[in-house]
């Protein structure tokens, strides 16, 4: 493959450099306590490896820094190549070799700052605490910096799916400043060894570490809880019809695709996906007669599923997600020229959520089966939500809804019933395709209501 | 949850005189001899302060200020060569005293969660630790450089802290006893387990703050807290993320009322009182979590029916509908993957013990507490309005046959405590 020898030789360059540095920091190191106990430490916890990226990386870097302070910048260089050793042989040998390169390139340059900050080492640490953390506190700065620039430029020669402003925005700038904090774990394990402790001040020090390490995973635990949960939630309200089956799951998985397209935050990235998911929750509400009734619905039985948004808020009002999830939910009926429910907004009084929700709710209604008719093809679909600019959807997000799903696809579903007019199903509420003129004064409850 | 035994105060006013009569007392000693090192006395009554400020709860359990209690185990513990006059006991006390009241006034005034009883339980554990330390430890070891004085150090160290939370568990497991009426040794079981998790951490970050000022003086504070603070803010958004599952969870029970399958505020009473029956059996906090999940979420199973029966009330249903709908639930809630447990419990949430539990230890006894849960709820609940001895009659009936006589023995001990919706 052409395109992938600027990687290979960026990959190849910094290994040699790597060697040669680990060559100069072996001629100048020789193996003493806290080299062999540390380094040791340190394969003990790489074995031990977890999921959790940053709080693990920092494991080994804050062994680096207490080198420093306690055998010199030669050790900790030394000892960063045992690193590499314990990677999963599943990596591909380039990302293994990299990684090891990595690893002792930060730790050469981190101790080359080290040095020229006047950094001190042994008992002259307990002399001048001021020094001492003053050359410390760079060495981690330039160790973090060095590592957060090798990694933007492999990712950027590799082309894969992670940018390196991606990496930048979602990986290094959220836990640069804990992985900062985290360093001066390092400083403290070399004063108290230092002090007199030595072995035993690793012991003491491990424990805020695996403490840091076992909070992240707590939280990893309970979002991953979370998801689950409210999945299965949505598919016992999803039992009362067959033909609904994934719909709310398709819908969180298509607001995200145009969440992201949108350039969302974090927060309300995640936001948007929990909304698109329980954007339906309030039908658990509405008797399942209704629900699964053929043909039209007369007038109370249109109140009852005109009810399901209130309902939906009203059930998920307690839980803490953002309000736009509750004003999307409450409003993902309503319609761009005010002739939606439940309150009759238009334009842009629709929540933003909401239009999004709206959208991409007709959209899968849309392209999948209904008891009464088989599913459109993705591009009739777009060109009814198209027509609909302006009388149903904001014209500018069904651009972009558009062009997302021209450029990135959409997987329909394949397990869903055929059509069968010997089943008894309702005419779903979403479904837009029954209106006259393709759907452009679609109702939200079926036809000519 | 339990507002009922919430405002009882009882052993609370005992360990608030004897915080008060402690802090007085060493305030009026520490006065008379005079402070001393006060930078050191001023920078770890400030982060007591701190951390008692912006102390946080995770969901039931006990308010918590982690930095607070290290800095203050921490400050009970300084040595030289540093600190040239360690601060003795009747200091400790004063300052983590002060430090703390200064730290729960902004609360007060902010309108946020405060405990002033647990507040004076870090006090008093950590007069505790002051007084181990100074008393195993003798007044010239210091931090030399050598291992020898080094090693006796951090074990005195560790014994101090060993006091101090051998005392915290003693004292919580007493007032769980007290307020949750769980048995002794089932709360003294749960405070062991917690001291053994998070309060060894802090015991380790005390130690560690304790041994960086020792060493390098004030340079030593920031190499330990600044790591406490981000792994307090992790944690506070752990048990953020938590309060946010637990109230999914709670809204997922309640779906079954907005469907009419059950009346308004059915799940949460029948939930209440399997909590109160959980605690009364001494459950261990992770069973009780997945009881309380399970009792709220024990009517799901009825959305896949048709139709709701009027008012909801469950127990009109014939028994194989009942069973039929557990087994539903507990497979809805199986397949949210991280629930296992709490579907166990719904599964056989409605088996008649002599059918079930009797001859089949595998059935969780929570099964057996969400049955005569939902039993006692159906008879007393609001609208069916029978009286608690009335109801605990007719369930009387079916012990042993419907009921796990165990659970009912429970049932009579906490209505007999006075347990009302």
């Amino acid at each position: 493959m052409n395109s992938r020898w600027p990687l290979r030789l960026t990959v190849a360059f910094s290994a040699g450099i790597a060697t040669v540095a680990l060559f100069v920091a072996l001629f100048h190191t020789r193996p003493d306590a806290p080299t062999l106990t540390l380094g040791l430490l340190l394969l003990v916890g790489a074995l031990l490896r977890s999921k959790v990226g940053p709080v693990r990386a920092s494991l080994d870097y804050v062994v680096g820094i207490a080198l420093f302070l306690l055998s010199g910048v030669a050790a900790a260089v030394v000892v960063s190549v045992l690193l590499p050793l314990t990677q999963d042989r599943r990596l591909p040998l380039m990302r293994r070799v990299f990684n090891g390169a990595m690893a002792v390139l930060c730790a050469s340059a981190a101790g080359l700052v080290f040095l020229r900050a006047g950094g001190v080492q042994g008992k002259e640490v307990l002399e001048s605490p001021g020094r001492a953390m003053f050359a410390a506190t760079m060495a981690i700065i330039t160790w973090l910096a060095v590592s957060a620039v090798l990694m933007c430029l492999v990712l950027w020669l590799d082309r894969g799916a992670t940018s390196p402003l991606d990496f930048l925005r979602k990986v290094a700038a959220p836990t640069v400043l804990p992985m900062m904090g985290y360093g001066l774990l390092g400083v403290l394990l070399a004063v108290v060894w230092i002090g007199g402790l030595g072995i035993g001040a690793a012991i003491l020090v491990v424990v805020p570490l695996l403490v840091a390490r076992w909070t992240l995973s707590l939280y990893e635990a309970e979002r991953n809880a979370q998801a689950a949960t409210m999945r299965a939630f949505i598919q016992v309200i999803e039992t009362k019809d067959l033909y609904t089956r994934g719909h709310s799951e398709r819908v969180s998985e298509g607001v995200g695709m145009l969440g992201r397209h949108l350039k969302l935050s974090e927060n309300r990235q995640q936001a948007l996906e929990h909304a698109g998911l329980l954007h339906d929750v309030g039908k658990v509400g509405v008797p399942t007669n209704i629900i699964r009734k053929p043909g039209r619905l007369d007038a109370s039985e249109m109140d009852a599923i005109r009810l399901h948004p209130a309902r939906g808020v009203e059930l998920i009002g307690n839980i803490p997600f953002l309000e736009e999830v509750k004003s999307a939910v409450l409003h993902h009926h309503e319609k761009f020229d005010g002739s939606g429910y439940p309150a009759g907004l238009s334009g842009q009084n629709i929540p933003y959520f909401a239009r999004i929700i709206g959208i991409v709710d007709a959209f899968d209604s849309l392209t999948s089966t209904r008891s009464y008719r088989p599913a459109r093809d993705i591009e009739e679909t777009l060109q009814i939500l198209l027509q609909d600019r302006y009388t149903h959807f904001d014209p500018h997000l069904v651009d972009a809804f558009v062009e997302v799903i021209r450029a990135r696809g959409w997987v329909t579903v394949t397990d869903q019933p055929e059509p069968d007019s010997t089943v008894q199903a309702a005419i779903d509420h979403d479904d837009l395709s029954l209106g006259s003129g393709g759907g452009a004064t679609g109702s939200a409850a079926g036809p000519g209501a | 949850m339990s507002e009922v035994v919430e405002r009882r105060l009882g052993s609370g006013a005992v360990l608030i005189l004897a915080g008060g009569v402690l802090g007085l007392a060493a305030l009026i000693i520490t006065v008379r001899r005079g402070v001393t090192e006060w930078p050191y006395a001023l920078t770890f009554g400030i982060l007591i302060a701190i951390g008692e400020m912006v102390q946080f709860r995770v969901d039931r359990s006990r308010n918590r200020a982690p930095i607070a209690t290290s800095a203050a185990l921490g400050y009970a513990v300084l040595r030289g060569p540093e600190v040239g006059i360690p601060p003795d006991v009747a200091q400790v006390i004063a300052v983590t005293g002060i430090a703390t009241l200064a730290g729960v006034l902004p609360r007060v005034i902010a309108g946020m969660r405060w405990d002033i009883v647990v507040s004076c339980r870090r006090v008093l554990s950590v007069a505790g630790a002051a007084a181990v330390f100074s008393a195993v430890t003798p007044i010239d070891l210091y931090w030399t450089g050598s291992w020898r004085h080094a090693l006796p150090l951090t074990g005195a160290m560790l014994l101090a802290v060993l006091g101090a939370a051998t005392m915290d568990a003693l004292i919580g497991a007493g007032q769980a006893t007290e307020k949750f009426n769980q048995p002794f040794p089932a709360a003294l079981r749960d405070e062991v387990v917690m001291a053994g998790r998070i309060g060894m951490a802090m015991g380790i970050s005390g130690i560690l703050l304790a041994c960086g000022t020792s060493l390098l003086g004030l340079w030593g504070p920031p190499l330990v807290v600044v790591p406490l603070f981000l792994t307090q803010f992790a944690f506070r958004r752990f048990a953020s993320a938590q309060r946010t599952y637990r109230t999914t969870v709670r809204s997922m029970a309640r779906s079954t009322e907005i469907a009419g399958f059950s009346s308004p505020g059915q799940n949460a009473r029948t939930a209440q009182l399997a909590v109160t029956l959980g605690h009364d059996l001494g459950l261990t906090p992770a069973r009780m979590e997945a009881l309380e999940y399970a009792a709220l979420l024990s009517g799901v199973g009825q959305l896949a029916l048709a139709d709701p029966s009027p008012g909801g009330a469950s127990l009109l249903r014939s028994r194989g509908e009942r069973q039929q709908a557990a087994e539903i639930g507990a497979s809805i809630i199986e397949r949210s993957g991280v629930l296992d447990h709490v579907a166990e419990i719904v599964r056989h949430s409605n088996d008649p013990y002599r059918q079930g539990r009797a001859n089949n230890s595998d059935i969780p006894v929570e099964s057996g507490i969400v049955n005569v849960a939902l039993a006692y709820e159906q008879l007393v609940g609001e609208g069916n309005g029978q009286s608690p001895e009335k109801a605990m009659e007719s369930i009387g009936l079916g012990i042993g046959a419907e009921y796990d006589p165990v659970v009912v023995e429970s049932l009579r001990r906490v209505i007999g405590r006075g347990f009302r919706f």
